[in-house]
């Protein structure tokens, strides 16, 4: 009879286990939280779909953010202590989000397949400085180029460049835009994207490649003292010229909006365009718009790269499962296939193998090459939110005609002053 | 003796022109105008949400050619449509009526209800409430986001049509504009309720209420605004398409690579519909109801 108790009780319990693990496996439940164009929004809802149907028991709850609202969605999350499992994020404020504790190491989550296969641009955005760990993935990175009309450029008698190291001179590029101001129908001889709005990251995303080719920077990525950098004489000089740009007309005004290259007429000649503006712009101008690289204002030329990357979050409840959503998502073909469509910049090796507009000869082959030689991240310092913004501030603040050195001077003592509020983020910088 | 006749009974003079019916002219045109200058972003809404080309959208902004399509079609209607599943404009319109109706019908009750205990109630400290009140009415609402949403999620009710209306209901504003409708109602009035017997809440819900029309739907026009018209509280609070209304969901068309302005167009279109429906159907009250609380006595 003891024994028979004893049977039962186990058997009892074995089908407890047994059924509390099924329910666990029936209940695992992955939250999303991502933001994205709407061809994104489908087709990660459709792998999410593809993901659910392979491994039955799994739910995939995506949680779509508009783009414009994305941090104030995160801050909600982290207030209501509610952050999803994965979390797609802005790469340069990885830094500020690893030392908030909000994310963990990738790597041991994600297929070895996907990580050898990222480009060294793309480990550079996922990756936090301090413990050189590998924290966010994607299939995909950016840039910015320099667009014009073939035509137009070969009418002018325009060299036109077609490597990064025969990228235009400050000198070859002031002149350039000059003799576009007074090219008949050309009512603005540059597009800088004013359009996206004067609180945007494109400020930032965009701009800072000039301070880095005049030879400066942000902040000194050394000592972490923006102090002497962003107000020192040389970004100062980067500062001005953009400003003379702007008083000179030479730039389309925010409220234009940022068709202007491809509009009726094209009234503006160039565009200082992120690597999606050219699917846009291909589909207006067919063959005749030309891929050039940044101009070359110092001793080098600079580009940006990072865009929006995928982390798992600390309160994940299986870090394992999550990885294994993100690694089957990088490498499912119909995801690849419609990043591709949409000029998708590679972040992985075998995607851009797999995309002719990046491949040597291809459309785009010029602005992938920029970003293997010179693309610089943004300073990936906990204090960027702080960074960025206060930069934004200035550079509006210039283009509207305010003292570009009075201007950085404020924005380097802001960013300072967050950094001391904050010890220095320690341990970040060895602090 | 003298009489003195109308002004409007004159039969003008035959030899003098009228400068009554210049002014007449001048202010129909007027009128007109403004009236064009006002209706014009719809119209232009209107028109951009039948081009299926956005760029060329883009392309026409800048000229009289954003007024015009030559080639109207219904496609960007189709596509917003044929998002769903991955964005399920259906749910999102069916959400937002949901939310709209349940916080006008239960706002205006709640906001008329304390209205009522205010102006005539047996309330102590009356004046410290009302004081009170209209200070409620200068806290900003970005202020409270945070402290309220923690509240939402500790009662567990993130990502549901609750935390959406519930905190949306009473609004000191609404319960100050039926306060001041209902203090001017004649003490004689309550009186007589109270001497055929009614209670306070028959006398709420049988006297008062039935002569309050212009000034509820002030508030339900108000209100209804104001709650179709929410975005950064329902993006915060909501995590899925269960409970999102429309205005999250219109807001996926602004990428971070570009703008979907034909999508974003046509999905305005439908979003205003509603409410247009809406205010039609309660205009003629509200606009008596500013008619009223201009004319004294």
């Amino acid at each position: 009879m003891g024994n028979r108790l004893l049977r039962l009780t186990a058997l009892t319990t074995a089908l407890g286990a047994g059924l509390a693990g099924l329910s666990a496996a029936e209940a695992a439940t992955l939250k999303l939280m991502f933001q994205g164009d709407p061809y994104e929004v489908k087709i990660i809802t459709d792998t999410a779909k593809k993901f659910e149907a392979a491994n039955p028991g799994t739910t995939i709850e995506l949680i779509n953010t508009p783009h414009d609202a994305y941090n104030e969605k995160v801050g909600a999350a982290v207030s209501a202590n509610a952050l999803p499992d994965i979390m797609e994020l802005d790469a340069p404020f990885l830094a500020n989000y690893v030392w908030s504790g909000f994310i963990q190491p990738i790597a041991p989550f994600i297929d070895k397949a996907v990580l050898d296969d990222m480009t060294a641009s793309n480990v550079s955005q996922g990756t936090y400085p301090v413990d050189k760990q590998l924290y966010a993935v994607a299939l995909v990175d950016s840039t910015v180029a320099l667009y014009a009309s073939r035509k137009q450029l070969t009418d002018l008698g325009v060299r036109i460049p077609t490597s990064v190291e025969d990228a235009w001179t400050k000198d070859e590029f002031e002149a350039l835009l000059e003799k576009l101001s007074t090219t008949p129908g050309v009512k603005w001889p540059i597009d800088l994207f004013r359009s996206y709005g004067t609180k945007t990251e494109w400020i930032t995303y965009a701009y800072e490649p000039v301070l880095e080719s005049f030879g400066c920077d942000l902040i000194d990525r050394t000592t972490w003292k923006a102090e002497g950098t962003l107000d020192g004489d040389t970004c100062v000089e980067a500062a001005k010229m953009m400003q003379s740009w702007v008083q000179k007309g030479w730039v389309v005004p925010q409220s234009a909006g940022g068709n202007q290259f491809y509009a009726e007429g094209r009234p503006a000649a160039l565009a200082w365009g992120g690597h999606w503006f050219y699917a846009e712009a291909k589909a207006q101008m067919g063959d005749d718009v030309v891929v050039v690289p940044l101009p070359k204002f110092g001793e080098k030329s600079a580009s940006p790269n990072g865009t929006w990357i995928y982390a798992i979050t600390k309160n994940a409840s299986d870090p394992a499962l999550a990885g294994k959503f993100l690694s089957f998502m990088l490498q499912d073909p119909d995801y690849r296939a419609a990043y591709r469509e949409h000029a998708g910049f590679p972040g992985l090796k075998s995607f851009a193998a797999d995309s002719p507009l990046y491949a040597p000869g291809g459309a785009m082959a010029l602005a992938f090459e920029q970003a293997s030689k010179s693309a610089v991240p943004r300073p990936p310092h906990p204090a960027y939110p702080t960074i960025t913004l206060a930069f934004q501030k200035a550079m509006n603040n210039i283009f509207d005609g305010a003292d570009a050195k009075d201007e950085l001077s404020k924005a380097a003592k802001e960013i300072d002053a967050d950094i001391e509020d904050n010890d220095g983020y320690p341990p970040f910088g060895g602090n | 003796m003298t009489s003195i006749s109308h002004p409007a009974t004159l039969a003008p003079a035959p030899s003098r022109p009228v400068p009554r019916d210049w002014s007449r002219v001048i202010a129909v045109v007027a009128v007109s105008i403004l009236a064009l200058v006002v209706i014009s972003p719809l119209f232009l809404l209107a028109v951009a949400s039948l081009k299926p080309d956005r760029f060329q959208i883009l392309a026409d902004m800048g000229s009289f050619r954003a007024f015009w399509v030559s080639d109207p079609s219904l496609q960007n209607f189709r596509d917003v449509w044929t998002f769903s599943g991955a964005l399920p404009f259906g749910r999102y319109l069916l959400n937002s009526l949901i939310i709209l109706f349940v916080t006008v019908l239960g706002g205006v009750f709640l906001n008329s209800m304390a209205a009522f205990v205010l102006a005539w109630g047996r309330l102590p400290g009356r004046a410290v409430i009302l004081t009170a009140l209209i200070a409620l009415y200068i806290v900003p609402q970005e202020s409270i986001v945070l402290p309220l949403l923690t509240i939402v999620n500790r009662v567990g009710l993130s990502d549901s049509f609750a935390a959406q209306i519930l905190p949306f209901m009473a609004s000191p504003l609404y319960i100050f504009l039926i306060y001041q409708f209902f203090i001017q109602v004649p003490r004689d009035i309550y009186d007589a309720a109270t001497v055929d017997g009614a209670g306070p809440f028959r006398i709420y819900w049988s006297v008062f209420l039935p002569i309050s029309l212009p000034v509820l739907a002030t508030v339900a026009i108000l209100l209804g605004i104001e709650t179709w018209n929410q975005y950064l509280w329902p993006l915060m609070v909501t995590q899925t398409d269960r409970a999102r209304p429309i205005s999250v969901g219109i807001a996926s068309f602004f990428g971070h690579d570009s703008v979907y302005w034909n999508s974003a167009m046509a999905a305005s279109v439908m979003m205003m519909i509603p409410v247009l429906i809406f205010y039609l159907a309660f205009q003629r009250w509200f606009v008596s109801s500013f008619i009223s609380s201009a004319v004294k006595g």
